[in-house]
């Protein structure tokens, strides 16, 4: 599979109707806010690989009932890319997602988290319940639901001797070869056949940021498997986790887990990757409008 | 319009686990409790005019999902009938529902009500708040919130009129006089959608279950609730929990405006139905069902739940077949077809919504019974409940089947919503195909309809009546069909068009042959078996002595036949003594207990015959009703047979008989007039007789299929 250049942004279908930063520790993160009505989406960031152009399909639907706000992540977009990796803590996004809500005024929103996201909207939903009308995650990176995908087992910091498959997520190869493994990775996250075109927009934002970075945030501090499980049951708000069932990035028993945790309604998604909301947004779309009804 | 009644109470589609009394002040309220899901649903009645069976449509799927209780109210149904005005007043009937609560041991609950009741579940809210989650308010009444309806103040409603037209029979005078003409004019106002009888038969005999004294004092005698506007509206805004009002635009009782106040007071959601009357719960019964539902999911969150949802070129073709449980017919011919599809779509699975006896037959053949049929209100239990002795008005039987249908129709919505399914066929699913079409927007598969005949057909002795009935049913279906053309995606008549009747459709509606060739395919008809190549062969192999002349008699897969096997094993001794060689065979079927039919020396009385086809193929004489599957399968074999078509079976007296004068295939009977003697002599005359009948095509399933399978 390979990926054309990034090319100039393509046009969007609604453009955000209020912009800005918010600044912390001297790091500015860029936000944009669409629409209006209640409640409030607000889409969190994932791994800085990619950037808030992800929500792309969620934002016009959405807006048009819904204030929507969403923001680049730290490392990627238009937000800034700090050096070190204290920088990249879960706790930075979920605080940044908070200097967020308040920057836009926003009392309380509906928390929309995909993979990364998940230890992220799960912080944000402990230490601030009462702004946390509900959440979503779609493909979460649960530390708490079991080990990893065994063939993503390798060393990622090691010189290995070979740049097959995941090997490919390798901080020397990210070095030697980033367009190479944006390529990878991104195949791999999309299972689905046809989907050139998704593959091309994750590719084409990875390259909006640097291996350095990645390499930078990959040491950001994370949930380890108890303390996600924790987070977990003490979300006091209602969840939904979606997550695909070919899901080649994070298991789906990730999400089952999340879902029993945080006693959540769980969809799963057969013959879906790690990245539905991109690959079947209608279908998701629809998904959290509900989700949203059900909250009023 | 006139009404004809029926006085037993017609089969439910789910009974109550759990039924009661509560008492108040020595008024004794008869409450009814469905499922124990753990959210309790109070439905309220109205006034004393209706009872409990009002929410018929609505009970058999809600308590799929809540604790739904009932009660009838003070004045009607098993409840008790006081004497004075006082015990009327809404806050009786309101503390009512709160003694039934408790006595259920409630101690929440969503509120329902339609008009009145709509009224009293406001106030039990507004004064009891801990109790109410929501409140689902039903063209709701709350007196004096708003100006009441102009027709209630036409005439005076007290002093006597000389004039009993329209609302003039609003008047107590007219009501004393003739109570069940205010009642019939009373729900023609309330159902104004076209091809409401059924309904309003419905209403009128819940309003003479009450009587006109409960109803005097009820709704003219009772002290109002409110002594001001400013009162009711104080006590609407008192409503803290989420609230739902429902108001149809033709609502004849109660006003727009009284619907938006309550709405507005509550800050609670306002639906509004277009064309449609004061009793959608009735008359649009899927819609209301999904409003309620909606509602509740958010008032009270179902529990947490997994999903799965298949991306579209992830999926497997699959789809649902909906197999009518009328007779054994449709299980074989259904299966024929099913493995037709299978040849040309290898890839396909068929899940089945079906129930008893079709089950046994698609059990024994392996099929996959969708778990979800467990849970079907059984429909050939109703058409037995609604049979005589040989007497079975079909017709009749199918409307007042209509809590049924209902109540099946929402548990297919639910399947199919639950999981994706390409395509939908329907043989004869009367639930499937009527409310598709009053519910377009519910459509999400492909639909095939099948079916063996067309039209509705009345009898002379029901008089211009009943005429008019099926003349109402038949211009319904063929309005249904001209607006919404995209809801059949292909309609198949089993059979040819010469086997369409050549009736019309009733006064002012096209002929039934001309529609049908304009709107069906046709498939031939589908026996769902080979043809016997070798019957001596097949004679030896079932155990049947070539001198023997063997008589099958056999009434098919319902319960609905003793009468005439009990009159056919009278017939023996003397048919034995006409044809000395004659070996009779009776199939009691799997709803019939064999051990109650009389026995007779060498007569033989069988439960069930497995492949009762071959036994009918092997035989030298059938005796049978008048249904098509066993008719048309001894007509393809070439055997003799006699058959009784049911009386007031419309369908066995006139399509099938209709369709076996074209293959000059079988001797009509009559059960009224044959008895035994006739009988027997007709079996001497019949039996071992060489015929000619019009050959029966072989490939019906085959083409069946190929029309169906262009859909995948």
């Amino acid at each position: 599979m390979i990926a054309v250049a990034p090319a100039p942004e393509q046009t969007r279908a609604r453009y955000p109707d209020e912009e800005g930063y918010i600044e912390r520790d001297g790091i500015r993160v860029f936000y944009e806010v669409y629409g209006s009505g209640e409640p409030t989406f607000l889409l969190l960031p994932t791994w800085s690989i990619i950037h808030s152009r992800q929500w792309k399909a969620q934002i016009p639907f959405l807006a048009r009932e819904h204030r929507v706000v969403t923001f680049d992540g730290r490392g990627n977009g238009r937000s800034d890319r700090p050096t070190a990796s204290e920088a990249y803590d879960e706790r930075e996004f979920a605080l940044d997602a908070l200097a967020v809500l308040d920057a836009t005024a926003t009392d309380r929103a509906v928390v929309v988290g995909y993979s990364l996201g998940a230890p992220r909207g799960l912080i944000l939903a402990n230490e601030q319940p009462e702004r946390v009308a509900g959440a979503v995650f779609i493909g979460p990176a649960y530390s708490g639901g079991g080990e990893p995908l065994p063939e993503r087992v390798m060393p990622w910091e090691d010189e290995l001797d070979t740049d097959e498959g995941w090997a490919k997520y390798n901080r020397h190869y990210w070095l030697r070869d980033y367009r190479g493994f944006l390529d990878f990775f991104f195949g791999k996250l999309f299972r689905e056949p046809h989907s050139t075109k998704q593959i091309e927009d994750c590719v084409g934002w990875g390259l909006e940021t640097t291996p350095e970075t990645l390499i930078a945030a990959h040491y950001g501090a994370k949930p380890g498997p108890e303390e996600a499980q924790e987070l977990a049951r003490r979300a006091r708000c209602p969840v939904l986790v979606v997550h695909g069932g070919d899901d080649a990035i994070a298991s789906h028993t990730r999400g089952r887990a999340l879902a029993e945790h945080t006693g959540g309604d769980l969809v799963l998604l057969a013959g879906s990757g790690h990245a539905p909301h991109a690959r079947d947004p209608i279908f998701f779309n629809l998904l959290l409008r509900d989700f949203a009804r059900r909250l009023a | 319009m006139t009404v004809t009644l029926d006085d037993r109470e017609q089969t439910r589609a789910r009974y109550p686990d759990e039924e009661g009394y509560v008492e108040r002040d020595g008024v004794r309220v008869f409450y009814e409790v469905y499922g124990d899901a753990p959210t309790t649903f109070l439905l309220f009645p109205t006034s004393p005019i209706s009872h409990s069976r009002l929410w018929k449509g609505q009970i058999p799927y809600l308590s799929r999902y809540f604790r739904v209780v009932v009660f009838d109210p003070r004045g009607n149904g098993r409840s008790d009938r006081p004497s004075t005005a006082e015990a009327y007043s809404y806050w009786e009937i309101m503390k009512d529902g709160r003694a039934v609560l408790e006595a259920t041991g409630a101690e929440t609950a969503l509120l329902g009500g339609l008009c009145d009741g709509g009224g009293y579940a406001l106030m039990l809210a507004a004064t009891d708040p801990a109790l109410a989650l929501g409140v689902a308010a039903i063209s709701p009444s709350v007196p004096r919130l708003t100006p009441g309806h102009p027709n209630y103040r036409r005439y005076p409603s007290q002093e006597p009129l000389d004039t009993d037209e329209g609302w003039a029979k609003w008047n107590v005078h007219y009501w004393q006089r003739d109570f069940r003409g205010f009642l019939e004019f009373f729900f023609s106002q309330q159902l104004p959608e076209p091809h409401s009888t059924k309904q309003i038969e419905d209403c009128v005999r819940w309003g003479l279950d009450g009587g006109v004294e409960s109803l005097v004092l009820a709704d003219e005698e009772a002290p109002p609730p409110f002594a001001t506007a400013e009162e009711a509206r104080d006590l609407v805004a008192r409503v803290r929990c989420p609230v739902l009002v429902v108001h149809g635009e033709l609502d004849n009782c109660q006003t727009r405006e009284r619907a938006l106040a309550v709405a507005e007071l509550t800050g609670g959601k306002f639906v509004a139905l277009e064309n449609a009357g004061h009793i959608p719960t009735a008359r649009h019964p899927v819609k209301v069902n999904g409003l309620l539902k909606e509602f509740a999911d958010g008032v009270v969150p179902p529990a947490p739940k997994v999903k799965t949802w298949t991306r579209a070129l992830s999926r497997r073709r699959r789809a649902l077949y909906v197999s009518s449980p009328i007779g054994l017919g449709h299980a074989r011919r259904d299966v024929a077809i099913a493995k037709e599809l299978r040849t040309l779509h290898p890839d396909l699975e068929i899940d089945w919504l079906a129930q008893h006896p079709v089950t046994a037959v698609l059990e024994a053949e392996g099929e996959r019974i969708h778990p979800a049929s467990a849970e079907l209100a059984n429909e050939s239990a109703h058409i037995e409940s609604e049979s005589a002795e040989h007497d079975l008005h079909a017709f009749q039987a199918i409307r007042r089947m209509d809590e049924i249908l209902v109540a099946n129709f929402m548990l297919f919505l639910d399947v199919v919503r639950e999981e994706q399914y390409d395509l939908w066929i329907g043989d004869e699913a009367w639930e499937v195909d009527y409310f598709l079409h009053e519910n377009p927007e519910l459509k999400s598969a492909a639909y095939v309809w099948l079916t063996d005949f067309v039209g509705w057909l009345p009898f002379e002795d029901g008089g211009e009546h009943e005429s008019f009935l099926t003349t109402d049913y038949n211009a319904e279906m063929i309005e249904h069909i001209a607006r919404f053309p995209r809801i059949r995606d292909r309609a198949v008549f089993v059979g040819n068009p010469d086997d369409v009747v050549p009736n019309s459709f009733g006064n002012g509606l096209p002929g039934i042959r001309d529609w049908t060739e304009q709107h069906y395919d046709f498939s031939g008809y589908v026996t769902g078996f080979e043809p016997v190549a070798d019957r001596e062969k097949l004679r030896a192999e079932l155990g049947y002595k070539p001198a023997e002349q063997v008589c099958i008699v056999t009434v098919g897969g319902s319960g609905v036949g003793g009468h005439l096997l009990r009159r056919v094993i009278e017939a023996f001794p003397q048919a034995k003594a006409n044809v000395p060689d004659l070996r009779m065979v009776v199939v009691a079927g799997p709803r019939i207990d064999p051990a109650i039919l009389p026995q007779h020396d060498g007569l033989e009385i069988r439960a069930y015959v497995h492949e009762l086809y071959r036994h009918l193929a092997a035989c030298d004489l059938a005796v049978v009703q008048g249904g098509l599957t066993t008719s048309m399968e001894l007509t393809a074999n070439g055997r003799p047979f006699l058959y009784f078509p049911l009386k007031h079976h419309f369908e066995q007296n006139f399509h099938v008989h209709h369709r076996l004068e074209r293959y000059g295939a079988g001797r009509r009977m009559d059960f009224e007039s044959d008895g035994p003697a006739e009988i027997a002599a007709a079996i001497a005359e019949e039996i071992g007789r060489e015929v000619d009948y019009r050959p029966v095509e072989t490939d019906g399933a085959a083409r069946a299929a190929k029309l169906i399978a262009e859909l995948l």
